[in-house]
């Protein structure tokens, strides 16, 4: 079937199959592999994107019904080669070690900062609920969602805490 | 996925119900699709047509009727109910389950509807649901019938539902409008999870409703229960009614200290 998406601002217009999920035509059509495949079941959010401005497990939803619509992934989060703020403080609080999920968080953190811009950490913990890291324990991440959110004052950010 | 399947997704009420006529059984109706892509990945469900029902006018809405009370249409995801400022004044409860279940991206997709039509005995929404007095219009080609959902769960992912039937609107009656309500679900960890028990409760001037989820065949409702009774024979009536299993999750005996430990609390906290 021939569907039309937006992704990341750019128009596409492929013919897919209609038992494929929407994160095989962001990785295989698209060639966008930022967006992971990690438990295929909804548990993990390592394929976390927003479609049509909601965050959704893309491995959960079939391309067909992307049609119309419009989808933003990992490789839309960076501008012109500028880490966005959320990036950038995942880099400074060594948010990142395997690098599997962080996208999917990224996008995770996104959506929490855009509905509670100044969350506790209760709430961003519960905001990246369907986010797994298999690595880093959380407490870097929770940091860097803190300094993302001007939270953490300027010895705090990037002072490693947890690392 | 290996499973190959023709699509549909229409936007007129009467082609959606047509298709299901000619395809019965063979055709799935996709809402959310939380649980249907699962089953298809896994090879569960082998269905030759996949039928979304997310474009037909009027589906995503929730609305208030004069005589009926709450209406919350076949694509209604669980995070329009939790955003719905009426709804969250009217309906602690559904507000309390809808909370809990899963995470905030599968609560972006998930509809009430589906968690309720694929009857998994944990199902979050059931509880509140069958509190509520709610009751399942159920739509095909051939007419419209009305079913509480007091008498919608038949076993374990089983319903009263025709195979070319949809569940098209759930109605919560006024009647439990501004009741007391919570839910108490127990989990193995913190974050998203299935529920290994689950009460809901609900009082309304006096008359206590229970819910309970992950117990029987299917979730379950206690009724004839006054929010005055000794709180020991609220529990001998869940006992009763209960019949837990011993699974991957817990062992039955624990479910049934569970069990009681969650209808304790919840009498205390809607008395």
């Amino acid at each position: 079937m021939m569907i039309t998406v937006t992704v990341n601002g750019l128009a596409y217009e492929r013919d897919v199959e209609e038992h494929w999920t929407l994160l095989r035509f962001l990785r295989d059509s698209v060639g966008l592999t930022g967006t992971k495949e990690g438990c295929g079941a909804g548990e993990c959010g390592a394929c976390t994107v927003f479609l049509n401005g909601k965050t959704i497990n893309s491995c959960l939803a079939l391309a067909v019904e992307a049609d119309g619509g419009s989808v933003q992934t990992i490789e839309g989060e960076a501008v012109d080669g500028q880490l966005s703020s959320i990036q950038a403080a995942f880099a400074r609080n060594h948010a990142v070690q395997c690098g599997f999920c962080t996208g999917g968080m990224v996008l995770s953190v996104r959506d929490l900062l855009q509905r509670n811009p100044r969350p506790s950490v209760a709430e961003i913990k519960e905001g990246i609920e369907g986010n797994f890291c298999r690595c880093t324990g959380y407490e870097q991440i929770v940091e860097a969602v803190l300094d993302a959110s001007g939270q953490l004052d300027d010895a705090s950010k990037g002072a490693l805490r947890y690392v | 996925m290996t499973t190959m399947f023709n699509y549909r997704a229409p936007v007129l009420r009467a082609e959606l119900l047509s298709l299901l006529a000619d395809h019965g059984a063979d055709a799935r109706v996709l809402a959310g699709g939380t649980d249907l892509l699962g089953d298809l990945r896994s090879g569960f469900v082998q269905p030759s047509l996949v039928v979304n029902l997310k474009n037909v006018k009027g589906y995503s809405d929730i609305s208030w009727r004069r005589d009926d009370g709450l209406v919350i249409g076949a694509a209604v995801t669980i995070n329009d109910v939790l955003q719905d400022a009426r709804v969250r004044d009217s309906y602690p409860l559904l507000v309390a389950c809808a909370q809990d279940l899963a995470s905030h991206q599968i609560r972006n997709r998930a509809t009430v509807i589906g968690n309720v039509v694929n009857a998994s005995p944990c199902a979050d929404m059931a509880p509140a649901l069958l509190c509520l007095r709610a009751s399942a219009v159920l739509s095909s080609h051939t007419g419209e019938r009305k079913v509480p959902f007091s008498e919608f769960f038949t076993g374990v992912k089983r319903t009263v539902m025709r195979a070319d039937e949809i569940l098209e609107e759930i109605i919560v009656p006024t009647e439990t409008a501004a009741a007391r309500g919570c839910y108490h679900k127990l989990k193995r960890i913190k974050g998203h999870d299935l529920g290994i028990v689950g009460v809901a409760a609900m009082n309304k001037e006096g008359t206590l409703r229970l819910g309970i989820s992950s117990c029987a065949p299917t979730p379950l409702l206690v009724e004839g229960l006054s929010a005055r009774d000794p709180v020991e024979a609220v529990v001998a009536a869940v006992h009763e009614a209960i019949s837990p299993i011993s699974d991957v999750r817990c062992s039955r005996e624990y479910r049934e200290h569970m069990v009681a430990v969650f209808v304790r609390r919840a009498m205390q906290e809607v008395a």
